[in-house]
C-alpha cells in the first residue's frame, strides 16, 4: 500500500508525510520520539483515522486482509479461545483445533485458554492480541508496540516466529517500535519521524550507524 | 406471618409481576436501540435531547403519572381508547418512565466504550452487522444492569400507578399501591408483610445486579 500526501492536525499537533509505500513481504519499521505522530500516521494507513487530505491507496488489498495490533489491545468480555478465534468466527472459518493449539502455545496460553481474557496479565494481552492477529494470515500488519510489555524471552520468541514466518509466507509488517533491537532484528527498512515528518529513511544498518540527521542522532544518543 | 399469604396478596403478587416484567420489557426493547442509536446518531440538538433524556430519567413518577392520566381521561386526546384506571395504563405510565433510565444507562455506556469497540471490529475486518453484534455483546453486562435497574424502578414506584391505575381491588392494585393502602387503614402488619417482601425482591435483583458490576471490574490491569 502506499500514502501520498497525507496532512493531519490537532490542536498542538500537525503530520505532514509526503510519501510511504510498503514493500510487498517486507518489514518496515517506524521509529522516533514520543508524541512524533506514529501512532497517527499508523492509525491512518490502517484506515481508523481519516487524514485532513493526502490520499490512503490499499492497492489490491481489501479491508479484511490487514490488521492492527496495539499497545493496549481490546480484548472481548470473552475467554482467551474466543478472543483468539474472533477473526476467525467472523470470516466464517471453523477454527481448526491444531491450528488454535498452535498459536496458543506460541503465546504460552494454554493453561489460560478458558480463563477471562481481561483476567490476563499486561504481557499476556499482548501476546494474545498478536496471535489473534496473526490467526488469520492477513497479508498486511500495523504493529504499534505490540512488544512493548513482554518479557525478554517472548520478545525474542515472536522475533524469531515472524522472522521464520517472513522466510515460508511472507506478509508486510509496518512496526512502531521503541526497542531498536526489534528494529534492527526485523526491519528491512525504517522511517525516522520527528514532530510530524519522516526526517530520514532507510535500511537499518544505513541510517542508525551514524546518522547525518540531527534530530536522529540526538534520538540515538542514549542508545 | 405466613396466613397473610392468601388468594388476594398472591393476586396482588403475581399482577405486580406481570406489570413490572412487561413494562421492564417494552421499555428495554425501545430504551436499549434508542441509547446506541443516540450515542451513533448525528444531528443537530442532540445534546439538548440528551440533557432532556437526563433530565426525564429522574422525573417523579407522579408526574409520568399526571401526563399519562391527563392523556387517558374521558376527555383526554386519548380518552377513546377507555384505558384509564386499567392494566394497560399501568404499564404505558411505567414504560414512560424506564425508557429514559434504560435508554440514558445505555447511552452512557456505547459512549464509553463504542468507540474502542468499533476500532477493534475495523481491525479485525468485521462488517457493519458484526461490528454491532460485537458492540451490544460488549455491552451485554452493562445493557444487563440496565434493565435491572428499569425492572427495580417499575417495581418500587407507586405514583405513576396510583394516579392511572386507581388502585381498583383486584384490578389495578400492585404491591405499592397496597402497601399505601394498608397503611392508611391502619392495617400495619399486612403493610410490613408485603413491604418485606417487596424487599426480598429488590434484594434479589441487587445481588444479580452487584455481580455484574463486580465482573466488569475486573477488567484492567491498573486496578
Ligand atoms: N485525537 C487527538 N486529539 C488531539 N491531539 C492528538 C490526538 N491524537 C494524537 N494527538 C497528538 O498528536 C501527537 C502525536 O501523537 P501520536 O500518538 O501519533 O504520537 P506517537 O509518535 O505515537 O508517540 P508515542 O511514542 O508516545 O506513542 C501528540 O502530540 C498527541 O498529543
Ligand atoms: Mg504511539
Amino acid at each position: 500500500m502506499k500514502i501520498t500526501d497525507i496532512k493531519k492536525s490537532f490542536d498542538r499537533f500537525s503530520l505532514h508525510i509526503e510519501n510511504l509505500e510498503t514493500t510487498t513481504g517486507k518489514i518496515h519499521g517506524i521509529i522516533g520520539p514520543n508524541g512524533c505522530g506514529k501512532t497517527t500516521i499508523m492509525k491512518i494507513m490502517a484506515g481508523l483515522i481519516k487524514p485532513d487530505s493526502g490520499d490512503v491507496d490499499y492497492e489490491n488489498l481489501s479491508s479484511r486482509e490487514f490488521t492492527m495490533v496495539f499497545r493496549k489491545p481490546y480484548l472481548l468480555h470473552d475467554t482467551v479461545i474466543h478472543n483468539l478465534i474472533y477473526p476467525l468466527k467472523i470470516r466464517r472459518i471453523n477454527p481448526d483445533n491444531e491450528l488454535v493449539e498452535h498459536y496458543l502455545e506460541i503465546a504460552g496460553l494454554q493453561d489460560y485458554r478458558n480463563q477471562y481474557a481481561l483476567g490476563l496479565s499486561g504481557g499476556e494481552q499482548q501476546k494474545l492480541s498478536l496471535i489473534r492477529a496473526l490467526i488469520f494470515l492477513p497479508k498486511l500488519i500495523f504493529m504499534d508496540e505490540g512488544f512493548s510489555n513482554m518479557d525478554i524471552e517472548g520478545v525474542a520468541f515472536f522475533e524469531d516466529y515472524i522472522l521464520n514466518m517472513q522466510k515460508t509466507k511472507p506478509m508486510t509488517w509496518v512496526i512502531i517500535s521503541h526497542q531498536l533491537s526489534n528494529i534492527k532484528r526485523l526491519c528491512d527498512y525504517v522511517y525516522f519521524m520527528h514532530d510530524g515528518k519522516i526526517e530520514a529513511h532507510g535500511e537499518p544498518a544505513e541510517i542508525l550507524q551514524d546518522p547525518e540527521n540531527v534530530n536522529l542522532k540526538r534520538y540515538l544518543h542514549y542508545m | 406471618m405466613f396466613e397473610m399469604l392468601d388468594t388476594e396478596i398472591l393476586g396482588i403478587i403475581a399482577l405486580t409481576l406481570r406489570m413490572t416484567l412487561l413494562s421492564s420489557a417494552i421499555s428495554s426493547v425501545i430504551g436499549i436501540p434508542l441509547g446506541l442509536w443516540l450515542d451513533s446518531a448525528k444531528f443537530p440538538g442532540k445534546k439538548l435531547v440528551v440533557t432532556i433524556s437526563r433530565t426525564l430519567m429522574a422525573s417523579p413518577p407522579v408526574v409520568v403519572g399526571l401526563v399519562v392520566y391527563l392523556l387517558l381521561m374521558r376527555n383526554g386526546p386519548l380518552g377513546f381508547m377507555r384505558l384509564l384506571f386499567t392494566f394497560e395504563a399501568m404499564v404505558i405510565a411505567q414504560v414512560l418512565l424506564l425508557i429514559p433510565i434504560i435508554c440514558g444507562i445505555v447511552y452512557t455506556a456505547s459512549q464509553r466504550n463504542s468507540e474502542r469497540i468499533q476500532t477493534f471490529a475495523i481491525t479485525m475486518g468485521a462488517n457493519k452487522r458484526q461490528t454491532q453484534i460485537l458492540l451490544i455483546k460488549e455491552l451485554g453486562n452493562e445493557i444487563f444492569f440496565a434493565v435491572i435497574t428499569g425492572f427495580g424502578r417499575a417495581m418500587s414506584e407507586v405514583g405513576a400507578i396510583m394516579i392511572v391505575g386507581g388502585n381498583i381491588r383486584h384490578h389495578t392494585r400492585a404491591m405499592t399501591t397496597t402497601i399505601t393502602l394498608l397503611r392508611n387503614r391502619g392495617e400495619i402488619n399486612q403493610a410490613i408483610f408485603l413491604g418485606i417482601i417487596l424487599m426480598i425482591i429488590a434484594f434479589g435483583v441487587q445481588i444479580i445486579a452487584d455481580f455484574l458490576r463486580k465482573r466488569e471490574r475486573r477488567t484492567d490491569e491498573n486496578y
